[in-house]
């Protein structure tokens, strides 16, 4: 009886939240879609006078947007190439072996997090002056590397460590060498983590801004660099709604995909929760 | 005929030696059980021979080939573990067939062996199954049967029923003694539990500390327990430490006639063997309590110098707490510096 | 039954010193070339200054320049001010959604979770837009305002609340996720406890749950002061051309007016001001995480 009258009572606190978020998280988003679709919104409308895809046709015909579309992806797909192929071994290493040194390095790569990140930026900028790294695709790949290595270390080294041990020597027992286990059975059992941290690591890289900013402006221009100049120097209001749209497919598959690792503590907990 | 030698092997771990000087020969189809407590050294034992660590000093050998450096992979042996261990990013039926497989055998191969040995574990028809959707005992007969499938020499099993429950723990004891006859199987089974080394072994090896306390078939170490470790460690025993003083030995008002020379001596008793009865003086000892387990009861006795040993009897009502009794041991054995020195039977 | 160690599957042991360092050796040297020298090299570029002669000398030219100069010492009072006034909403915005998620069930609390949490996937940029496009001139509030007969809003688009309002709404998730990995180290057996002895919600709230979280709140607040103190791309879009907030500001001076020195000093002050909440929040997660 007790239960069921707790279970009937409304929630105010929860409805007051839920609304209060629903306009402040979701509404800012539902304009700039509704913007991204409107062929004319004059105002004082509410509402668009015209829906189309006009601005999809004029945005998607501009050489710059597909410059910057080609450059983002590209950037995205070699630092998080070059990342996996760094750090995963080096993850593996830090969960099964034993070597001097092992805990200081692991934690070695909390250093860039002690700083504020536009600073650490600027100061490695400086370096880079002087081996003429400014402005080219490989200065910008070298400072988004950077911006992945903890991610892409400390999330596959959990997943490797959570890999019974006894899973892998059973395999040993029926007669597959070291490589066949890793390949056979720890990368397996580890994958989907490991997926989900390669997958955060493409997402995060394509988003990064400021680095592509300080170091590859003008000369590289990427997806949110090029929303930049957008937003600053662009009249028509849709080519920025259309971009940002555009901008949002890759967070949404990684929505789909890394929940599960988000939703569980140990992301938190990476950030020192 | 031996099948596996372990000669002089010593491991060490930075300073403690998990087994010390340790030397066991297996016979052909034999089932022994190495029996011990946590510590005892039994698991890094069983893991040595399985090739997942590495011998400070010694030699394996398997059919007479020296495999104290081999890797697991290249062993004839097949561990069960007590985790069961079982793939969980395969089905059951790619769990058994992955070994055969890098054996390069063919497909029909495979898949005639590997439906065999799961008939013969009782899961027939379940190589589709996922193994999380199994339960511990299916889990722990398919770990056997991944096993059991690649025809091993010497079967291997680490404590493989000690996270089921007493009854499922049982039965699937009982299957494996099946198996184990019916195919003839080399088998070391290390377990902490006396009950299922002594339903299970041909043989059983008592360790303490990395060393052997006892050797031998399951009803001499029952019956004439090698040192007083090893009767404290199998069923329930009575232990008393006392002196030997002119062939009697002698706690605190209990004794009981012992020809043995003079000095320090433990007395063992079963509690079935350690009769009770009214006392006739002044007693030498108290009833502290009586339980009642219908088929027989089970005497708590308290000893003047506060000793408790325990009596089986047919009836609970002849004793209640608070009497005066007398001891009358009809079986016991005496140890003295770790070794037997007197049996009376 | 007693765990192995890493090292006792036969092969790895003896081979296993060179072939980890090995392994771990790129990611390492590449922290050390790009965050550990660039930080050291910083400080010294800073105080070792090119002099008449052809050498260098020790002198603290560039960091007096800056605190006399007044357009820089507005720029650092500005990003100062946006720290504080960030750090102190997030707190009085993720605090109740934290408590609430931590005691509430179903699937209205799964709802507000989900929300709190979704602005981790919007870029920066993305919300930058959708911040001008809301609340800036003639943007949809104003739209709704005017329909309903109401005088505009005064836009923060270009003032000092345009980046405060930008920053907090992209630091609520990890803020709520702090907090609320805090509270579960709050038991339900010492709240209920606390309530058997008569305790009220703000008894409950004061002398149990913030005693216990005051560790998660010193984190989010480090983080959220790292994170905000050289934001660039809020402050850049959203806020007014001057005073600048620190992130901007070495960005103009290191591209536009070409002057890395400065930038750099700029940079060295930012870590200075940050570095206590940078060795706290370093030290908390290290402490909650052993490789």
């Amino acid at each position: 009886m007790a239960r069921a009258l707790t279970e009937r009572r409304i929630d105010w606190t929860g409805i007051f939240f839920a609304v209060a978020l629903t306009l402040v998280i979701v509404f800012p988003l539902l304009v700039v879609g509704t913007w991204a679709f409107t062929n004319v919104w004059r105002y004082p409308s509410v509402i668009p006078q015209e829906f189309g895809l006009k601005f999809w046709y004029q945005t998607l015909a501009r050489a710059d947007v597909w410059s910057a579309i080609t450059m983002s992806l590209s950037l995205a797909t070699m630092v998080t190439l070059l990342s996996a192929i760094i750090c995963l071994p080096a993850a593996y290493a830090f969960a099964r072996m034993d070597f001097p040194g092992r805990n200081i390095l692991f934690f070695s790569f909390l250093a860039g997090h002690a700083f504020p990140k536009f600073g650490l930026l600027v100061a490695i900028a400086g370096i880079f002056l002087s081996l003429n790294l400014i402005g080219t695709f490989w200065g910008v790949v070298l400072i988004q590397l950077v911006g992945t290595l903890l991610f892409m270390i400390w999330i596959p080294v959990a997943a490797f460590q959570s890999v019974d041990r006894r899973m892998e020597e059973a395999a040993r027992d029926v007669g597959a060498g070291p490589f066949r286990v890793f390949w056979s059975i720890t990368l397996p059992q580890a994958g989907p983590t490991i997926a989900a941290a390669v997958l955060l690591s493409f997402v995060g890289t394509f988003y990064e801004t400021e680095g592509a900013w300080l170091i590859g402006a003008p000369q590289i221009r990427t997806l949110p660099v090029l929303m930049i100049s957008f937003i600053n120097n662009q009249p028509v209001i849709q080519y920025g709604a259309v971009l940002s749209v555009l901008l949002w497919i890759p967070s949404f598959i990684a929505l789909l995909f890394a929940r599960r690792v988000i939703s569980s503590g140990s992301f938190a907990r990476g950030f020192g929760a | 005929m031996s099948v596996l030698d372990i000669k002089n092997v010593t491991k060490s771990f930075s300073t403690t030696k998990a087994v010390d000087d340790f030397t066991l020969t297996v016979g052909d189809g034999e089932l022994v059980c190495l029996l011990g407590p946590s510590g005892s050294g039994k698991s890094t034992l069983l893991r040595m021979i399985g090739g997942f660590e590495t011998p400070t000093s010694g030699v394996i050998t398997i059919d007479g080939e020296d495999v104290t450096r081999v890797p697991p992979e290249k062993r004839p042996t097949g561990m069960v573990f007590q985790s069961h261990a079982l793939w969980t990013h395969m089905n059951v039926f790619k769990n058994l067939a992955f070994g055969l497989k890098l054996r390069g055998l063919p497909a029909d191969e495979i898949k005639r062996r590997v439906e065999a040995v799961l008939e013969l574990v009782g899961l027939g028809g379940y190589g589709h199954r996922q193994t999380t959707q199994l339960s511990g005992g299916q889990q722990q007969r398919v770990a056997l049967a991944r096993s059991l499938v690649l025809e091993p020499k010497i079967l291997l099993l680490d404590e493989p029923f000690a996270s089921l429950d007493q009854h499922l723990r049982e039965r699937l004891r009982e299957e494996v003694r099946d198996i184990q006859q019916r195919l003839k199987i080399t088998t070391l089974f290390v377990t902490h539990g006396q009950d299922e080394a002594l339903a299970l072994a041909d043989r059983i090896v008592v360790m303490r500390d990395g060393r052997t306390e006892q050797a031998a078939r399951p009803d001499v170490v029952y019956r004439e327990p090698a040192t007083p470790f090893v009767a404290g460690f199998i069923g329930t025993m009575n232990l008393v430490d006392g002196t030997v003083a002119n062939g009697r030995f002698a706690h605190s008002g209990f004794t009981v006639p012992l020809p043995v020379g003079d000095g320090a001596a433990t007395l063992a008793v079963r509690p079935e063997a350690l009769e009770i009865v009214p006392a006739s003086g002044a007693g030498m000892a108290k009833i502290h309590r009586v339980t009642d387990y219908g088929t027989h009861a089970i005497v708590d006795i308290e000893l003047p110098g506060g000793v408790r040993l325990k009596s089986m009897t047919r009836e609970a009502r002849d004793w209640s707490a608070g009497q005066s009794i007398d001891l009358k041991p009809r079986a016991f054995a005496a140890y003295r510096d770790n070794a037997a020195i007197h049996r009376s039977n | 039954m007693t765990t192995t160690p890493a090292i006792d599957i036969v092969g790895t042991k003896k081979s296993g010193r060179p072939i980890g360092l090995l392994l771990v050796a790129a990611p390492v040297l590449l922290v050390c070339w790009m965050v550990i020298w660039p930080i050291i090299s910083a400080i010294a570029r800073t105080v070792w200054l090119p002099n008449e002669g052809s050498g260098r000398s020790f002198s603290l030219e560039t960091y007096a320049f800056f605190f006399s100069d007044q357009y820089s010492i507005n720029n650092l009072t500005v990003t100062l001010w946006t720290t504080g006034v960030t750090a102190l909403l997030l707190l009085l915005i993720c605090l109740p959604i934290a408590l609430y998620l931590r005691f509430a069930k179903g699937r209205l609390a799964a709802y507000v979770q989900g929300l709190a949490i979704f602005p981790m996937f919007v870029p920066s940029i993305i919300l930058s837009y959708a911040v001008i496009r809301v609340l800036g001139p003639n943007g949809t509030v104003d739209l709704l305002l005017n329909s309903v007969g109401l005088p505009h809003i005064r836009s923060p688009y270009l003032t000092p609340w345009g980046p405060v309002i930008g920053l907090v709404w992209d630091n609520i998730p990890l803020t709520v996720l702090i907090l609320l990995s805090g509270l579960g180290n709050v038991s339900n057996q010492s709240i209920e406890a606390a309530r058997d002895v008569g305790a009220g919600r703000f008894a409950l709230l004061w002398h149990i749950i913030l005693p216990r979280i005051s560790n998660s709140i010193l984190v989010a607040v480090s983080f959220t002061v790292l994170g905000i103190f050289s934001a660039f791309t809020l402050p850049y879009v959203l806020g007014p051309a001057a005073p600048e907030m620190m992130g901007p500001f070495m960005q103009r001076t290191f591209r536009d007016l070409n002057d890395p020195t400065n930038a750099i000093t700029q940079a060295v002050i930012a870590f200075a001001f940050c570095i206590v909440f940078g060795l706290f929040y370093v030290r908390s997660v290290a402490k909650n995480r052993a490789p």
